[in-house]
């Protein structure tokens, strides 16, 4: 306990240096401002700004980064409340009776209640991750390579599981994903695969290139053939912003259960945000004494998904900060960062960076505290940024895009790499595919085969070996588990429904 | 999203009617992807002794890929699933010449590898970064000329004060001739 407390202090000590938090306060205004932007997404803000990255020191870097993501946790709910169009994937929930107490000019009641909850949930995560760091890094010292190629296969099938839409589908983008991974030189006999001839190839399809193209690109070419709906602003003026003695006492019950709910759906390899504002928004639902408010201006219906949304933001990180494994595609973002850096990811952080480790975990917490104190007063500065109409803001979005992915390496051929990855998304969502898991599985492809390769080594060539070994066996049989789950019908249904209810 | 429920009853003349197109054409696609790979990581040397060789994973995954492609495709044609929405042409081909474009100039690309005699000098990111602009913004259905100007130039001004003076990162600004 007093390790911790030395350790929490060590880490205030470094997020209150004045430098950081200039770098906390300009990832959470900037995760606040794309949150509030429908249209950008969280993964491809984070590549965005992965060059820009670049020149500042790696704790500064990877404090303003963690700010942008749970940043736009808080302002998704924004637009969610006021204009009734998600602003980000993880507050879609939020919409619905977000904006229907907006309707009943509880606007304000709204706004603050999500700010509140995701405080509290901001909160208690933040320790959460501060506790869990510990133990889980000296569990990772039992892995061998067996254990950490089970894990990340875990965490792929957690994926596919959490994903949207078919089980088959994701599998088949989890598999295109861990090819592409492995275009470029081989990692043992450096012997060049699958590049086609191509020099630019032969390092690999950078990653940046693939999640801008994936996520930045395809992500606006669709948008433009959507019809350009008015936006319907809320315009009468957001008074009291306080929310009054029984919406307190309403959403307090939703706000813990959130909380709770987003802890562990964050932590699972493969969930993060946006599985944990529709898991606590249904879970919510279910247990209401009334559910036929739910849709009509429920409070408890903003506080649950609000609080588990930003409490699973952060502790996503804890799988990525002890383990080395990223359990989303940002995080797998947050891997390029620190790899830029040259940090590697794992265990080993805590021990031989702790100024980071823990500098990292103090300023979540601050940056939640900014949020909550800027957020609500420039609520109105938000709102007119929403004003801003989406024919000027793409080709903003596109020329931003490109320069970024230009100064990674000055390779003209990553921004190509980029627009086809652009095209091939676009494809991809004509079709139903997600790409949350090609995304993963391209991250995680080299880290698994090399783990792979080694442990069969070790194992003279023996394949039972990922069964023979207790904690391999136990990931295994949990991924083989959650597969067999995800395919029995009743369960697919359950899963279709968590989805579907945000959609209507 | 919603209310994509499948209709079109039409009977074809076909005895074989794919169900749903969708997951039949995204697998069949699938397993070419897998073909692809399997073609392009063929030479390489496989399994021996206890090693894996370079080829080995590629190989393992397209393979499993191929299969599960199949699968998808089999369920496409087999299970009734919405119809494949069209594919909008004018959106992703401004945005899509916009990226080549800046690719392009921004180090200046010799267009005879690909069959046209000419060559782009490289124009430096001033140029880039506005002409990218200026083309992706054609792409939409509200295109405005006074107002498109004033947006890329600020947004280069923009662009320019963030990359080349506060990030300090090495930029050509303007042609080299």
């Amino acid at each position: 306990m007093t390790d911790l407390l030395a350790n929490l202090a060590l880490g205030f000590s470094v997020a209150a240096h004045p430098y950081n938090l200039g770098f906390c306060l300009l990832g959470a205004l900037v995760g606040t401002l794309v949150g509030v932007l429908p249209g950008i997404g969280t993964v491809a803000t984070v590549a965005m700004l992965l060059p820009i990255t670049f020149g500042l020191p790696p704790v500064g870097a990877l404090i303003m980064l963690a700010g942008i993501y749970y940043g736009a946790q808080y302002g998704g709910s924004t637009t969610s409340i006021l204009v009734n169009i998600p602003g980000e994937a993880t507050s879609v929930v939020t919409c619905l009776d977000g904006h229907q107490m907006a309707r009943q000019g509880r606007a304000g009641a709204a706004l603050s209640i999500s700010a509140i909850g995701s405080f509290f949930a901001g909160c208690v995560s933040t320790v959460l991750v501060a506790a869990l760091g510990a133990p889980l890094t000296s569990l990772a010292l039992l892995f061998g390579p067996a254990e950490y190629f089970s894990l990340m296969l875990l965490g792929l099938i957690f994926a596919v599981v959490l994903a949207k839409g078919s089980v088959l589908k994701s599998v088949a983008m989890v598999l295109t994903g861990l090819l592409l991974s492995m275009v470029g030189s081989d990692l043992e006999t450096g012997a060049g695969r699958m590049t086609f001839d191509i020099a630019e190839l032969s390092d690999g399809i950078g990653f940046t290139n693939v999640a801008m193209g994936l996520f930045g690109f395809a992500e606006i070419i669709r948008n433009l053939e959507m019809s350009q709906e008015s936006r319907e602003i809320v315009q009468s003026k957001i008074k009291g912003l306080m929310p009054t003695r029984q919406d307190l006492i309403d959403s307090s019950g939703a706000i813990a259960r959130g909380t709770i709910l987003g802890s562990i759906l964050g932590i699972l390899p493969g969930g993060g945000a946006v599985v944990a504002s529709f898991a606590a928004y249904t879970f919510e639902k279910r247990i209401s004494k009334n559910p036929e408010r739910f849709g009509r201006g429920a409070i408890q219906g903003v506080a649950a998904p609000e609080s588990a949304n930003n409490a699973a933001a952060q502790t996503s990180f804890i799988p990525l900060l002890t383990l080395g494994i990223p359990p989303n595609a940002v995080m797998a973002l947050m891997v390029g960062a620190m790899t830029i850096h040259g940090i590697v990811p794992g265990p080993q952080v805590m021990t031989k960076q702790p100024e980071l480790f823990w500098g990292m975990i103090a300023s979540m917490w601050l940056g939640n505290l900014m949020l909550v104190i800027i957020n609500l007063p420039l609520v109105g500065v938000w709102v007119s940024l929403l004003r801003v109409p989406y024919r000027l803001l793409y080709p903003s979005i596109i020329v931003f895009c490109c320069i970024g992915i230009y100064s990674i390496n000055n390779s003209p051929t990553d921004v190509v790499i980029a627009a086809i990855f652009g095209l091939f998304g676009y494809w991809l969502v004509k079709h139903d595919f997600e790409p949350a898991p090609l995304v993963l599985a391209f991250v995680l492809g080299p880290l698994m085969e090399e783990n792979l390769r080694r442990a069969m080594l070790i194992a003279r060539g023996d394949a039972t070996v990922f069964m023979t070994r207790p904690i391999s066996a136990g990931l295994i049989l949990v991924a083989l588990f959650m597969l067999a789950l995800a395919m029995l019908p009743m369960i697919r249904k359950r899963r279709e429904e968590v989805f579907v209810e945000s959609e209507n | 999203m919603s209310g994509e429920a499948k209709t079109s009853p039409k009977g074809g003349g076909f005895k074989f009617k794919v169900r749903g197109p969708r997951d039949f054409y995204g697998g069949l696609a699938l397993i070419a992807l897998a073909i692809i790979a399997m073609l392009a990581s063929g030479e390489l040397p496989g399994q021996h002794g206890f090693a894996f060789g370079p080829g080995t994973a590629p190989r393992m995954f397209a393979t499993l890929l191929a299969v599960v492609g199949a699968l998808v495709s089999l369920g496409g044609l087999l299970i009734d699933g919405p119809k494949i929405d069209p594919f909008a042409i004018r959106g992703p081909a401004y945005v899509l010449v916009a990226i080549l474009l800046f690719a392009g100039m921004i180090r200046g690309i010799d267009l005879r590898m690909i069959g046209i005699p000419a060559t782009i000098p490289s124009l430096g990111l001033v140029l880039s970064t506005f002409a990218a602009f200026m083309v992706s913004i054609l792409g939409s259905s509200e295109f405005r000329w006074v107002e498109s100007l004033i947006a890329a130039v600020a947004m280069t001004a923009f662009c320019i004060g963030l990359f080349v003076y506060l990030l300090q990162l090495p930029f050509q600004l303007w042609p080299a001739f």
